[in-house]
């Protein structure tokens, strides 16, 4: 009981915290092993790296777990945020070190770039040369950016059960995406457990899927754990269109970053018989209707330039550019660019929306445009009947004026991030519009590049300083906001 | 095991909390969004926005295969209403919360049982039990009896100048082999002795005994009993008009209350007690009722804060034994340093039968003893439990919890480190809140 504690209780309890970093520093280091394995199959060099690397962060995740002695197991909510967003600073920082000593090496930054747009599953790259990397390094990419996508705390939530109780209540809050969470079952690990039940069912198929089509094993499942993830990453310089722009890999694509960008409790709802549960759902319609109405203007924008050839360029190759975006996923069809300007400020729409919240998508989420689009509409229906009194409804019910606040909130701090971390690289050399593509691309965890950083082409063009803003763009995007930036406020640290 | 609670009103969430605590499946129904969205974002539990008195919502909710269900809205009828839907719906056991003696009474048993109620709380109730038994025991803070009191837990206020005070428990042991200190009750919170403990003035300790030994353990503590017969009570709530009723003539009461449209109901309620119309914080009101003659004051009234200073008041007044209803969980351990006698929390009754509930205790014998941060339970030991594989030495029992005695054989006995529990015991449990579950586990 709460209150036994208040002499004792402490503003943040370190101790613990340290004890749950040292158990996902010990969960990052048995990922790790992964790629070392993969690397010692195809005879890399790679593989010493990575066991090291899995050697370093097991033992400092042993050294913080069992040296350090909770004196209470209690979690506020101010160690639930602490937490949540050290853990993707840590867990990048140990991510990275592979990348320092593999055959093509990076810098520190580019590495932490790298390692940071991976988990946060934006997919932007510093790797020009993707193909010279080593198959270790393939599937680390595409692991962290898997691991990230649902969540390393959820992960963690599921696996350990040490977590479950009301502190890993509050770093769940912390760590999904979306306005309110909703839980699924009781416990918080029974919820956790379901949730990543449905993304492995769902990766496994993607990645039986791919490997039916023109990609061999290795390269489905990369790109398995980039789509479903909606990250990004791709094991080719080519990206997607490496396999002579099969229309079957498009096709299975879509239709998986179309379900990352569902709400994964939906998507449980649904895997359970409750098909109604779908069709209650405003925010997933409004999903379907946006890709389609996207469509339809992609359509005439590609007839409209004569870019059309053939059936495939009016409808799958829009089709998939679209559901790529939307989904803030970041791959990209072959001649995206030949499209022109409208389809690129269609692009940014998208990038902003994002997808449904409690999926792996980034962006600001269908659910607050939603919130927002009606609350806007009951503002206009005001100004003629002022003394009429309107509820915003979404779902089928009403949602409290404080909700609706806090997700103007939340709009308004996202677009003011977007111009701060832009004239940010304008300050730093930049040119303009690629100053702004970028740090919208990465705070929404999109990943694509405009301009100068080009379709396909990576970051590292950038200047270092541009690299760790825009990586702390990243993690704000993926945190959606509040959890991060909470930190930096005064009244988080002041008793 | 799943639970769903209907009512996430004061009991409700209490519940929930210590449930989820507990590690239990938890579902919270309540037609108030705005109640649910704390508890929802803060503690390990799900939250169902609906009427609890609806099939659709109980259906959604769960309540089908649940193993527990619990209704405690505000309404008895709609209690009722809910446990009856759940187990139609498949509920495994209903509770209600009820609020008259009505559906308690033996005689109504098997209707109350044919509408789907299996089970009933009914806090005022137990309140005011709780307020009897307090009124026979004056030295004791709480008590705990087993079987017509062969076996005996008494929670007892170590004051300055009693023989124990300053004792090394290992010595107390050692020179006093029927009794054995459970827990120690010290500044806000509640611990498993060891050893090496000490026992300091100012301390709750609660020992357990035999019959036989209760006036040595007076003795010990330096206390006197002191006979109660009239009785001041303060505020004409419903556990007064419950307590006035079940003492059956056993002690003289008054009632004051300040509502008057209150006091004009209660001479229909409580026939045999004197109604004052009045403020039982004016000093010169109580003087007139003759505060000096009464043997003790409790307090009643809605207010925990009220019930508190006015039982400071009556104790200056020269009360002996004073009685507080406090709500608010955080001043129970506040108004315990204070030296108001003993302090009743209808939500902690609650809940402390929940949780005999979910240890399957005999209910039909033991009564709950409702501390803000224990448990003590009498559970039946069955063939093959954990807790029967070894002396109790070595058990390897959790540090939460501690067995204080059994009843074996029609006799009430301690139990030692050599002791041998054995199926078909009763075992008398103490565990610190939180450690339910590891009770459980050791005790199938």
């Amino acid at each position: 009981m709460d209150f036994k504690n208040i002499h004792t209780r402490h503003l943040i309890n370190l101790r613990m915290l340290m004890r749950i970093m040292g158990w996902l520093l010990m969960v990052e280091a048995v990922f790790l092993l992964f790629p070392a394995l993969t690397s010692a199959c195809w005879h890399e060099d790679d593989w010493l790296p990575f066991a090291c690397t899995a050697g370093l962060t097991a033992a400092t995740g042993a050294l913080l777990t069992f040296r350090s002695k909770p004196t209470s197991p209690h979690m506020g909510k101010r160690d639930g945020y602490l937490l949540t967003a050290m853990v993707w600073v840590v867990f990048s920082l140990f991510g990275l070190i592979p990348f320092l000593f593999c055959d093509e090496r990076l810098s520190f930054s580019d590495a932490f770039f790298e390692t940071m747009s991976g988990f946060t599953t934006t997919g932007a790259s510093v790797i020009n040369n993707v193909d010279g990397m080593g198959h270790g390094i393939h599937l680390w990419r595409a692991m962290m950016q898997w691991l990230g996508g649902m969540g390393i705390i959820l992960f963690t939530l599921a696996v350990i059960p040490m977590l479950n109780h009301s502190g890993g209540m509050q770093m769940f809050n912390a760590e999904v995406t979306g306005i309110t969470h909703d839980k699924i079952s009781p416990r918080i690990s029974q919820t956790a457990k379901n949730l990543w039940l449905i993304y492995l069912l769902l990766t496994f198929l993607l990645i039986m899927l791919l490997w039916a089509g023109p990609m061999d094993f290795f390269d489905s499942v990369c790109h398995a754990f980039g789509a479903i993830s909606t990250g990004g990453y791709s094991s080719h310089s080519m990206g997607i269109s490496a396999w002579h722009d099969s229309v079957y890999v498009k096709c299975v694509l879509i239709v998986f970053m179309f379900l990352g960008g569902v709400n994964f409790g939906l998507i449980f709802k649904a895997s359970r018989g409750n098909f109604s549960a779908l069709r209650r759902n405003d925010v997933f319609k409004t999903y379907v209707i946006i890709i389609f109405s996207m469509l339809a203007l992609f359509a005439a924008s590609i007839l409209w330039r004569g870019q059309a050839d053939g059936w495939q360029s009016v409808t799958i190759d829009p089709l998939f550019q679209i559901v790529s975006t939307i989904t803030s996923t970041g791959f990209t069809v072959s001649n995206f660019e030949n499209w022109g300007p409208f389809v690129l400020s269609l692009t940014f729409v998208m990038m902003f929306f994002g997808s449904c919240a409690g999926s792996t998508s980034g962006g600001a989420k269908i659910d607050r445009i939603l919130y927002l689009f009606k609350n806007a509409d009951n503002e206009l229906y005001r100004c003629v009947y002022p003394h009429s009194i309107l509820a915003v409804k979404v779902n089928g019910r009403v949602v409290n004026p404080e909700l609706v606040n806090k997700v103007i909130a939340f709009l308004c701090i996202y677009m003011l991030l977007i111009v701060a971390g832009g004239m940010a690289l304008t300050a730093l050399g930049v040119p303009l519009v690629d100053a702004f593509f970028s740090a919208f691309s990465c705070i929404s965890n999109t990943g694509l590049g405009a301009g100068i950083t080009g379709y396909g082409n990576s970051y590292d063009i950038l200047p270092d300083a541009a690299k760790w803003v825009l990586s702390f763009l990243m993690l704000i995007g993926r945190l959606e906001i509040f959890t991060v930036l909470v930190l930096l406020t005064p009244a988080f640290w002041r008793r | 095991m799943k639970i769903v609670i209907a009512g996430a009103g004061e009991v409700g969430s209490h519940l929930a909390k210590l449930l989820s605590d507990e590690e239990q499946d938890i579902m919270l129904i309540d037609a108030d969004a705005e109640r649910l969205a704390l508890l929802d974002a803060n503690y390990n539990l799900m939250t169902f926005e609906g009427n609890p008195t609806s099939f659709t919502t109980l259906r959604e909710a769960g309540a089908a295969g649940c193993d527990l269900f619990i209704a405690v809205t505000p309404y008895e009828s709609n209690n009722i209403v809910a446990c009856s839907i759940a187990k139609n719906l498949g509920a495994q056991t209903t509770v209600a919360r009820i609020d008259s003696y009505d559906f308690m009474d033996p005689a109504n048993a098997a209707h109350v049982r044919h509408m789907g109620v299996d089970r009933v709380i009914y806090p005022e109730y137990l309140a005011a039990q709780e307020i009897i038994t307090a009124l026979k025991r004056t030295w004791v803070r709480n008590w705990f009896e087993l079987h017509d009191g062969r076996l005996v837990l008494a929670g007892v206020k170590l004051r300055t100048g009693a023989p124990l005070a300053g004792m090394k428990l290992r010595d107390f042991a050692y020179t006093n082999h029927h009794f054995h200190v459970s827990a120690i009750k010290r500044n806000h919170e509640t611990i498993i002795p060891r050893g090496d403990h000490s026992l300091e003035v100012g301390d709750i300790l609660y020992f357990t005994t035999t019959r036989d030994h209760i006036d040595d353990l007076l003795a010990l503590t330096g206390k006197t009993e002191h006979k109660i017969r009239r009785v001041l009570i303060m505020g004409g709530s419903k556990i007064a008009v419950r307590l006035v009723n079940s003492a059956h003539g056993e002690f003289k009461f008054k009632i004051v209350e300040s509502d008057i449209d209150i006091c004009r109901k209660l001479p229909q309620k409580c026939p045999d007690c004197e109604i004052i119309h009045g403020d039982a914080r004016d000093i010169d009101l109580l003087e007139d009722v003759g505060i000096s003659e009464m043997d003790a004051f409790v307090a009643l009234t809605a207010s925990s804060e009220t019930n508190i200073f006015s039982c400071l008041t009556a104790k200056e007044l020269g009360i002996k034994k004073t009685i507080a209803d406090v709500e608010n969980i955080q001043f129970i351990s506040q108004a315990e340093n204070l030296n108001i006698g003993t302090v009743i929390n209808k939500k902690l009754l609650a809940s402390s039968s929940i949780f005999q509930l979910l240890l399957d205790a005999d209910s039909s014998t033991s009564k709950c003893l409702a501390l803000a941060d224990a448990e003590v339970a009498e559970i039946e030991v069955r063939e093959g439990s954990k807790i029967t594989r070894a002396a109790v030495k070595d058990l390897k029992l959790p540090r939460e919890l501690t067995l204080a005695g059994l009843f074996r054989d029609g006799q009430g006995q301690l139990i030692s480190g050599a002791t041998q529990i054995r199926p078909g015991d009763h075992v008398l449990v103490f565990c610190l809140a939180g450690a339910l579950h590891k009770v459980e586990r050791l005790f199938t």
